[in-house]
């Protein structure tokens, strides 16, 4: 193929970026080319070697690197084109896009439509301000998961894990299995971070101490860490005096959240929204960028690999239509705004020519719950929670019985009475 | 091992007079107690240079700003030469009210005493054209178009590199652990052996009184002051184009924001006694810091930071004001120099080299000039600032510079392997002449990789990689070696 | 005979359930539960609480210095660290193809542990 003629380019090459240029092709786009700048297809997946992946896409459970091996199978079986140990450095606002990789040197294209999946990335010490000394030692639980599942190591033997998010309590489990002593999960809220079912597989089932409303309030150790102290807070995060615990490690992870990695969105132009950090997109996951496509946790980040695989194939289909037809067919737009107890929804904006599907994050959890939608969906729920992303299906028959001259849609929760 | 002169330390200071002296005929021997160069408080501040004006401020008759204006026109051309960035930034001093301004008239007119004469007041207009973001309380500002901003790690390096390159050897990873006077000579133990030598030149940073008092040649008392320095997201651009710099409202606290040389923001804020050796940052003077670079810049936030740290700046009579500093040869011992500026250290290091050779030079140092001294030093590329048809000679020339290893901030496999050809063995060593890990993610994503080079190209295994040299081990077993031993 | 208590997670509410156990070992009474789907999945949980085993092995004469494995079908949980164990001496080389049998029946529970990406170089 000459790379000069490229119909669809993926930026990643992750459970997002695979099946949103698989769905791409199958949609009738011709010249779809991968760009991936690991040594092979899949991004994070194949450090992922647990399960609880294509539950819902597959009906299996499957662990990472197997969900990656289907859909990788797919894109060789489709002659998708894949740039790998690439990366992309620049894209602008008229699709033209540079790329480096040791074999061609410095790439310059400009795709007839660009989809952007590039995923995301962790939230570092750096950014939390922990104050205390500046040891080894210290990871992000997701670089400390590369570290242990595909280089062969294990940090350290005695750990803490800061922060309950998914990654977090997983790798509680696997430093356990390989030998460590998980010495506590310390999260600040309430409440796990994470899924439900990791809470029980990964900390019940190998009890492992987790301290809720607690958070490290100092890091010991000058050469290497030996101690964090840790402290009760209170329900507005702040430590509470004369609760301060040291306990004794030699690693720190910390898993205190995800960013969506929209560095080169940012550098083509594409809007982003404050709430996701991740682009601002309409149900065909088009950005503001004509031509520019986004999908997976680099719009929002997910809990379900599954649903990142969905949500990249509307990107895919939607970059398809926009290659055969020179844009994506629009009827009238709808703006979505976040309500009480709501952090966010994707799509941020709507249409009213088809089904939609929502999804969105509450701030806090709650019990006994209404779900609304403007006054066309209402929905009782018995718990919400901030780890597990609510959706919404809207059918056009809903969206086109809405009143004249409606623009704004609000999604809200508010507690039943 | 037997040498001329010894020069303890390797931050910005050391590695000065190391150059320095590579200009003569004289064996020298630099030791540093770190892996890698300019890791104390060279690294830990600001990088602000070409200072004089600022330092009117602590009395202009005292050596530490003769020292810094001396410096001033000193700084860019040293850059050049041994091929550093340098960028001239400007300061706006901003001034809130009548009493801001009539302090700001009387440092302008003591300046321009000594013939400084670029100093100018800048209305409230003008300030809102140059700085749109900078707060609405300001009614105009101090503007010295002096200031500049460098990288403090990389000028050392370069410093230490040039002085190697002229016959200068450089001991990494050494300690001096006791020094002997001998009737001419000193006898140093350091962690890698002895060392005798005639002339010391005392440039340890926080030790530098510790190190004094091998020999007793202390006569001076030294104050740890600690400051924070905080780092802002890239993404802020060009929020602010110059130093800004509001005056504290409250006695050890500084509030400056201004660009470094790479593209971040850096802000310093609150100065406060603190135990040597204590980096840790609290909570509450994080939050002090935030607070303070709001009053600059209201519309900063927490989620712009992307890193904080702290650094130590040695003072002599604090109490009194941050009048003096020690550069001088002892009073007690022949031959032994001590320097510590405290602040503004990195400012005043040009001036302060020169300085040094003439003091060793009146303690008997006979200096004959060296014909081969080369002053130009040139740096490794850095990749993302290349021309793309650089970049593509250099891929064609060395396929590892195609492999992009930190995409935070576009840091390729070429450039980390020239960095540890030329003398870096650790992770932060890496961080520290290549940025690699110095991004948006913190080296989150590049630190595998990052450990799996220099385990290469140092021929050792990834568990012996460290972060920072000494015992800072980043991998502590391999796969299977725990459960092995449990079972 | 006693009390045990099971975390459902069918739903994210993620009931907190006490399970009544009778002289027999057998669930009497279940109390906690907001739904009939989560009483079927903690009573199934208690009577036979059966995990997904993952694990990584070594390799030799490879790039990769792992392999990523499982069992292909869940084994109690009780027995999951022994499984961690098994694995410590095992080693395996190129060329492995997702799905291929590493070690069968582990620890006689019926699942064998099985490559779950391929190792081909």
């Amino acid at each position: 193929m000459k790379y000069s003629e490229i119909d669809v380019a993926v930026i990643g090459s992750g459970p997002a970026g695979m099946a949103a240029a698989i769905k791409a092709k199958e949609e009738g786009a011709e010249h779809v080319l991968i760009f991936e700048r690991q040594e092979q297809l899949g991004g994070l997946l194949h450090q992922c070697i647990h399960n609880g992946f294509g539950l819902l896409y597959f009906g299996q459970d499957l662990t990472g690197p197997e969900y990656a091996h289907r859909f990788a199978e797919k894109v060789r079986d489709l002659g998708i084109e894949v740039l790998l140990e690439t990366m992309v450095t620049q894209i602008a606002s008229d699709r033209k896009l540079t790329a480096i990789n040791n074999r061609n040197g410095v790439i310059h294209l400009q795709p007839k439509s660009i989809i952007l999946t590039m995923g995301c990335r962790e939230r570092s010490r750096g950014q939390l301000a922990i104050p205390g000394t500046r040891p080894a030692g210290i990871f992000t639980a997701g670089t400390a998961q590369r570290l242990v599942n595909v280089e062969g190591f294990v940090p350290g033997k005695r750990v803490v894990i800061l922060g309950s998010g998914d990654i977090g309590m997983i790798m509680a489990r696997r430093l356990t299995l390989e030998g460590a002593e998980v010495k506590a999960v310390v999260e600040i809220l309430p409440y796990v971070g994470g899924l439900t079912r990791n809470e029980v597989q990964c900390l019940h089932d190998f009890q492992i101490p987790l301290l809720l409303q607690h958070t490290v309030t100092q890091i010991h150790g000058e050469q290497r860490i030996k101690a964090v102290t840790i402290a009760k807070v209170d329900d507005e995060k702040r430590p509470i005096p004369n609760t301060e615990k040291t306990i004794e490690c030699d690693t720190l992870l910390l898993s205190v959240g995800l960013i969506p990695e929209n560095e080169l969105s940012r550098m083509a132009g594409v809007e982003l929204d404050p709430l996701t950090g991740g682009p601002m997109v309409d149900p065909f996951r088009e950005t503001n960028v004509s031509g520019i496509f986004a999908g997976g946790n680099v719009v929002h980040v997910h809990d379900l690999v599954d649903h990142v695989s969905w949500e990249a194939e509307i990107a895919g289909a939607s970059a398809a239509q926009f290659v055969r037809k020179g844009k994506v067919e629009k009827k009238k737009k709808i703006l979505i705004k976040p309500g009480e107890n709501i952090r966010y929804v994707v799509p941020q904006t709507i249409h009213t020519q088809q089904d939609v599907t929502l999804f969105a994050r509450v701030k806090e959890m709650e019990e006994n719950v209404q779900l609304k939608i403007g006054d066309i969906l209402s929905q009782p729920l018995r718990v919400v929670k901030p780890g597990e992303m609510l959706r919404m299906e809207l059918s056009q028959s809903q969206l086109t019985g809405l009143k004249e001259g409606t623009n704004e849609l609000m999604v809200e929760c508010r507690k039943r009475r | 091992m037997e040498t001329e002169v010894l020069i303890i330390g390797g931050g910005v200071l050391g590695a000065v007079v190391a150059r320095e002296l590579s200009r003569y005929k004289v064996d020298v021997i630099l030791v540093e107690k770190e892996a890698d160069f300019g890791w104390g408080s060279t690294k830990t501040n600001m990088c602000i240079v070409c200072q004089g004006g600022d330092t009117l401020e602590f009395r202009p008759e005292y050596h530490r700003s003769k020292l810094v204006w001396t410096s001033m026109p000193l700084m860019e051309p040293l850059c050049q030469e041994i091929d550093v960035p340098f960028k001239r930034v400007g300061e706006l001093a901003l001034i809130r009210n009548n009493e801001e301004l009539s302090k700001f008239q009387k440092l302008k007119a003591r300046a321009e005493k000594l013939g400084m004469n670029g100093h100018q007041f800048i209305d409230q207009d003008t300030l809102r054209q140059m700085e749109p973001h900078v707060t609405r309380k300001a009614i105009g500002a101090l503007f010295d178009p002096n200031i500049a901003v460098v990288d403090p790690v990389r000028l050392t390096i370069a410093l230490i590199e040039n002085a190697i390159q002229n016959g200068v050897d450089v001991k990494r990873e050494t300690e001096v652990i006791e020094i002997d006077r001998g009737v001419n000579q000193f006898e140093v133990q350091t962690s890698r052996g002895t060392i005798q030598c005639r002339y010391i030149v005392n440039a340890a940073g926080t030790s530098v009184d510790k190190i004094a008092r091998f020999v007793d040649a202390d006569d001076f008392v030294l104050y740890p002051i600690r400051g924070y320095v905080g780092i802002l997201d890239k993404n802020l651009g060009d929020l602010v184009k110059h130093e800004i710099h509001m005056r504290p409202d409250e006695i050890g606290q500084m509030n400056i924001l201004t660009p470094s040389v790479h593209g971040n923001l850096f802000f310093g804020t609150t100065m406060q006694p603190a135990m040597r050796g204590d980096y840790s940052t609290t909570r509450k003077i994080a939050q002090i810091g935030l607070k303070n670079l709001q009053k600059i810049v209201p519309d900063l936030s927490e989620k712009d930071l992307i890193n904080a740290f702290a650094g130590f700046l040695m003072f002599r009579n604090w109490e009194v004001g941050w009048h003096e500093c020690v550069v001088q040869p002892s009073r007690k011992v022949p031959r032994f120099i001590n320097i510590c500026i405290g602040y503004p250290g990195v400012s005043a290091a040009p001036a302060t080299g020169r300085e040094v050779i003439e003091l060793l030079q009146r303690e008997g140092l006979k200096l004959e000039s060296n014909p081969k001294f080369n002053p130009t030093r040139k740096a490794p590329p850095v990749f993302n600032q290349l021309s793309e048809e650089k970049q593509r000679e250099l891929i064609s020339k060395d396929m590892r510079y195609g492999h992009v290893v930190c995409r935070c901030e576009t840091v390729t496999e070429g450039e980390i392997v020239a960095a540890i050809q030329r003398g870096a063995t650790t992770l932060d060593g890496i961080k520290f002449r290549t940025r690699a890990g110095m991004g948006r993610c913190q080296g989150g994503f590049c630190t595998p990789r990052v450990v799996k080079i220099l385990s290469r190209e140092l021929g050792v295994n990834e568990g012996k990689i460290t972060k920072k040299g000494w015992n800072s081990h980043l991998l502590l077993y391999k796969s299977k070696e725990l459960i092995e031993a449990q079972t | 005979m006693g009390e045990e208590m099971v975390i459902c997670i069918g739903c994210p509410l993620g009931c907190r359930t006490k399970l009544r156990i009778d002289r027999r070992g057998e669930v009497a009474k279940v109390a906690g539960n907001k739904c009939k789907e989560g009483r079927q999945y903690v009573v199934e949980e208690y009577r036979n609480p059966v995990r997904t085993f993952t694990a990584t092995i070594l390799t030799e004469k490879s790039i990769r210095p792992l392999l990523p494995v499982r069992s292909n079908r869940p084994i109690l949980k009780s027995k999951l660290k022994e499984a961690a164990r098994t694995l410590i001496q095992k080693k395996v080389k190129p060329p492995i193809k997702m799905g291929q049998v590493i070690l069968p029946d582990i620890l006689n529970t019926g699942a064998d542990v099985i490559a779950t990406d391929d190792l081909l170089n």
